[in-house]
């Protein structure tokens, strides 16, 4: 079933390849339109939009998922219904090409709601108590997202038609559009993870690693982002875009910060992939697309190889996804190693690895154009927090020394998975300069100073200092955060997102159900209601008892009583 | 039934019997009040030896009661049929004879606010014998009080007689006196039939007389007369369920039979704008309801209280516990195939 679907997926991305490179050469766009039936006016259509856009990136997906297949039949070996996660992930690309190809709002919905459906699947694959919960929460933010999207398919009907890209850039100064737009941000908001949505990211780490590669660093997340690139001409000069580059970058920087203080594995690599997500969506909402679309594939190469070192990590050290047990791996597995530096060293942006070119052109492009101080700030600072939380982990897990036990198996020549690794770093080198060459047909015009050209260069150089010296740790080390520990555990939490979209929430809602269970079904209306009339009922009953038993004598005097009481009762 | 007497040994008992329908088919097809009034007389004659026992004091005791409560009331008949014969010679119904003539009937029914004796004398018969005093000596009262009535004055007994027998009921363990306050509740729901046509009277109390049969018979094969008797012995499920389902069915409940005549009588009144009363009638029923399923709640749980020593032979009789346990299930929804 492994290799049956990985072929399938290779040979796909293959024809995407030359597919995409015909189509962007000869500047073609292929618009198909499926008439399913037609009856009197009304007619339904389903319709398939394949530009250069959607084939590059629907070879990307097919790659990294084909990629993330082979290697799931090592990593997941040991698994007895290997098949069922085959299949799921199966579903979750089909979904995924589904978004991508669709110009429509109807296959964009359908597509959207099986990437979160199938997302909750996975995240819960391993049932128990903390998937669970990490799935409920996944499922529950995706799905803000949906309702969104199904109120956008509601306005839109203003219009008669669902296939938005052929009228959206005629009407965006319409009221309706205004309504849609906003919609279509927070729809994108939630599935990208910004802001008031990010507390599912980290959780989800909870999920099998080969879930996370494909999921959680390249597709699933990044769906939003490519939403809002294909909705782009509608939402560039409104409002709401400076609203979600607020957000956006904020985002980026509170992922960041608190990457720093994470020891779970998975969780550093989850904040690093919401951070540049947040770099993705505010470069996107600067207004550039073709920029953020770039950063995205390049993010994706690198991001999913980072997900299956940390896998083979995971596995060899029996399971234990904490960094503080890890250490001095470089010496021992020198193939994982170098995939895992060189995906490290490609999210820092060093020069001509492929996070460089997208991560460069970004920078360069916010210090070429005239924004505000905040945005410059926030940016760099955020750039020079990747690499520190970069070399943090560099340290932590490949220098330092090794802290499990004192016999270890440290087996590296687990072929099937280096072999999808090689994959990926073979992309993850070179496809920074490929992408600029295809997509990029006349190079960004940018004149900058000597100094703030470099600028990337000296927060990179502190960041990777600072990295080190946090890392150093001896037997004297003082555990810093105990002294600073309010500002610490805000910055730790995630600025305590996740507790304000749980427990926050729900608080007041149960509470309130607890004082009204209290007081009304337990309290009052037992008395207006069930116990109090039962009592009231026995009390009569009782005082009609003392009537009943009596003498015979008294029942037949009681008899002409009535009698009398009758007559002149109704005498009148 | 007659087969019950039979078993007794008594052909005497028949014979009454057969006086006894004779005497109540006299009184319904007679001419003139005289004609009545002496069928209930017969009526009376011939009840006391169906229920006196020799050699049972109580029984005595009950019988003697019955005699008494019953010849004050004939006598009361009488004088006022003379009364009306002398001093009024219109057919207008609402007067005060009227209302003098139907509380002699009432009494002799056992209605409130004449029904003192009722529960008293119920405590003392057999259950055979509570069905006779329960169902077949309510017809001629009743059909003597659609003769001439005040309508007035009936309603405000129907009320009465509502709320005297749920009130009454709750307070109590023996499983007779039970069921005389709900026949004297389901007296109220029969003097409000007959106020409307003596059809739905006769719907109503065939249909009243079918379930207390199925009851009566059912604790008269088991021989129980308290509430603390029921669950001793060990029923089996089509007893239990026949008993859940009769209780059920007596008190008015859906797919039941006993929901059929209340839902036609509910119907009349709403139509008519009765509506105060309509919420007296049901308020009692659920009243009603409730100690009803408080007898027989403990029949389908799953959990029930079990003795082991105790068993029960009853496969002589399943058939017709299983054909009445149909016929109050079914007969509500086989009547919409036949009648509507």
């Amino acid at each position: 079933m492994c290799f049956n679907s990985f072929f399938f997926l290779f040979f796909f991305m293959l024809i995407n390849y030359f597919f995409f490179v015909y189509f962007i050469m000869n500047g073609l766009s292929v618009f198909f339109e499926w008439e399913i039936i037609s009856f009197n006016s009304m007619s339904i259509v389903m319709s398939i939009l394949l530009d250069w856009m959607s084939l590059l990136f629907m070879m990307f997906v097919s790659l990294i998922s084909s990629v993330v297949i082979f290697y799931s039949k090592s990593y997941m070996n040991s698994e007895l219904n290997l098949n069922r996660f085959i299949i799921l992930v199966l579903m979750f690309v089909f979904s995924m090409v589904l978004l991508i190809i669709s110009p429509n709002l109807i296959s964009i919905l359908l597509g959207w709601d099986g990437l979160g459906l199938i997302s909750y699947c996975l995240v819960i694959y391993y049932q128990n108590l903390k998937s669970y919960n990490a799935g409920m929460l996944t499922a529950l933010s995706n799905r803000i997202g949906d309702v969104m999207i199904l109120m956008v398919i509601c306005w839109v009907m203003n219009y008669g038609s669902w296939n938005y890209i052929f009228y959206f850039d005629f009407m965006k100064n319409d009221y309706v559009m205004f309504i849609i737009s906003f919609m279509i941000i927070i729809a994108a908001m939630t599935k990208s993870a910004q802001i008031p949505f990010s507390s599912w990211l980290p959780a989800a780490m909870a999920a099998p690693t080969p879930v996370s590669a494909l999921v959680h660093s390249s597709t699933l997340v990044t769906a939003g982002v490519y939403l809002l690139i294909r909705f782009n001409y509608l939402l560039i000069d409104m409002f709401f875009f400076k609203v979600l580059l607020f957000l956006s970058i904020l985002t980026m920087f509170m992922s960041g910060i608190s990457a720093n203080y994470e020891f779970d594995l998975k969780k550093i690599i989850a904040l690093s992939t919401l951070s540049q997500l947040g770099l993705m969506m505010s470069i996107l909402s600067l207004g550039f697309p073709d920029i953020a679309f770039f950063h995205l594939l390049t993010h994706a190469m690198f991001k999913a190889l980072l997900f299956m070192c940390a896998g083979v990590i995971i596995h060899m050290m029996n399971d234990i996804q904490d960094i503080r047990y890890m250490g001095g791996l470089s010496l021992y597995i020198p193939l994982t190693s170098l995939c895992l530096n060189i995906s490290n060293l490609s999210l820092c942006g060093i020069p001509f690895l492929s996070g460089f070119y997208s991560k460069d052109l970004i920078l360069e492009m916010v210090s070429f154009n005239s924004f505000n101080l905040m945005v410059f700030i926030l940016f760099y600072l955020s750039t020079g927090l990747t690499v520190f939380y970069t070399f943090r982990l560099i340290m932590y897990v490949m220098i330092n020394d090794f802290n499990l036990m004192m016999i270890y198996n440290l087996y590296d020549e687990d072929y099937i998975m280096l072999n999808s690794m090689f994959v990926l770093l073979f992309m993850s080198l070179l496809s920074g300069s490929f992408l600029s060459w295809f997509i990029f047909s006349y190079p960004y015009m940018i004149y900058l100073p000597f100094n703030l050209k470099l600028m990337v260069i000296y927060v990179s150089i502190l960041g990777s200092i600072l990295g080190f010296m946090v890392s150093n740790m001896g037997i004297y080390s003082l555990n810093k955060l105990l002294l600073s520990y309010n500002l610490s555990s805000f910055l730790c939490l995630m600025w305590f997102m996740p507790n304000l979209s749980t427990y926050g929430l729900s608080y007041i809602y149960l509470n309130f159900s607890q004082i009204l269970f209290k007081n009304i079904d337990m309290g009052w209306s037992e008395i207006y209601s069930g116990k109090g009339i039962f009592n009231i009922l026995k009390n009569y009953s009782v005082f009609y008892n003392i009537y009943q038993m009596n003498n015979f004598k008294i029942y037949l005097f009681s008899f002409i009583l009535w009698f009398m009481i009758l007559f002149i009762f109704f005498f009148i | 039934m007659f087969f019950f007497i039979l078993t007794n040994n008594n052909s005497n008992k028949m014979f009454f019997l057969f006086i006894l329908f004779f005497s109540t088919l006299i009184s319904i097809s007679s001419n003139s009040w005289f004609g009545c009034w002496i069928g209930l007389e017969i009526n009376l004659l011939s009840f006391i030896p169906l229920i006196s026992n020799s050699k049972n004091l109580l029984s005595v005791e009950t019988s003697l009661k019955y005699f008494l409560t019953q010849s004050l009331a004939s006598i009361n008949f009488l004088f006022m049929i003379l009364i009306k014969f002398s001093l009024l010679k219109n057919f207008d119904m609402n007067n005060i004879i009227s209302i003098m003539m139907n509380s002699s009937l009432l009494m002799k029914m056992g209605s409130a606010p004449f029904h003192f004796w009722f529960p008293n004398i119920v405590e003392g018969l057999s259950w055979m014998n509570n069905f006779m005093l329960m169902t077949w000596q309510k017809i001629s009262p009743m059909i003597l009080l659609s003769y001439y009535f005040n309508k007035n004055f009936l309603i405000f007994m129907i009320i009465m007689n509502l709320i005297i027998g749920s009130l009454g009921g709750l307070n109590q363990t023996s499983l007779r006196k039970l069921l005389a306050f709900s026949s004297i509740n389901n007296l109220g729901w029969m003097i409000f039939s007959i106020m409307i046509s003596e059809n739905l009277w006769l719907f109503y109390f065939l249909i009243y007389s079918m379930m207390i049969f199925m009851m009566i018979s059912l604790f008269f094969l088991m021989n129980m007369y308290f509430m603390n008797q029921l669950f001793i012995n060990n029923m089996n499920f089509f007893i239990k369920l026949n008993l859940l389902i009769n209780f059920l069915s007596l008190g008015g409940l859906p797919p039941f039979m006993g929901f059929m005549p209340k839902w036609i009588i509910i119907n009349f009144l709403l139509i008519n704008k009765f509506y105060f009363l309509t919420f007296i009638f049901m308020m009692t029923s659920l009243i009603i309801i409730y100690y009803y399923i408080r007898i027989i709640y403990s029949s389908f749980m799953f959990n029930y209280f079990k003795m082991k020593w105790v068993n029960l032979l009853m496969k002589n009789n399943m058939s017709l516990i299983n054909l009445s346990s149909f016929i109050s299930i079914s007969s509500m929804i086989l009547s919409t195939f036949i009648f509507m």
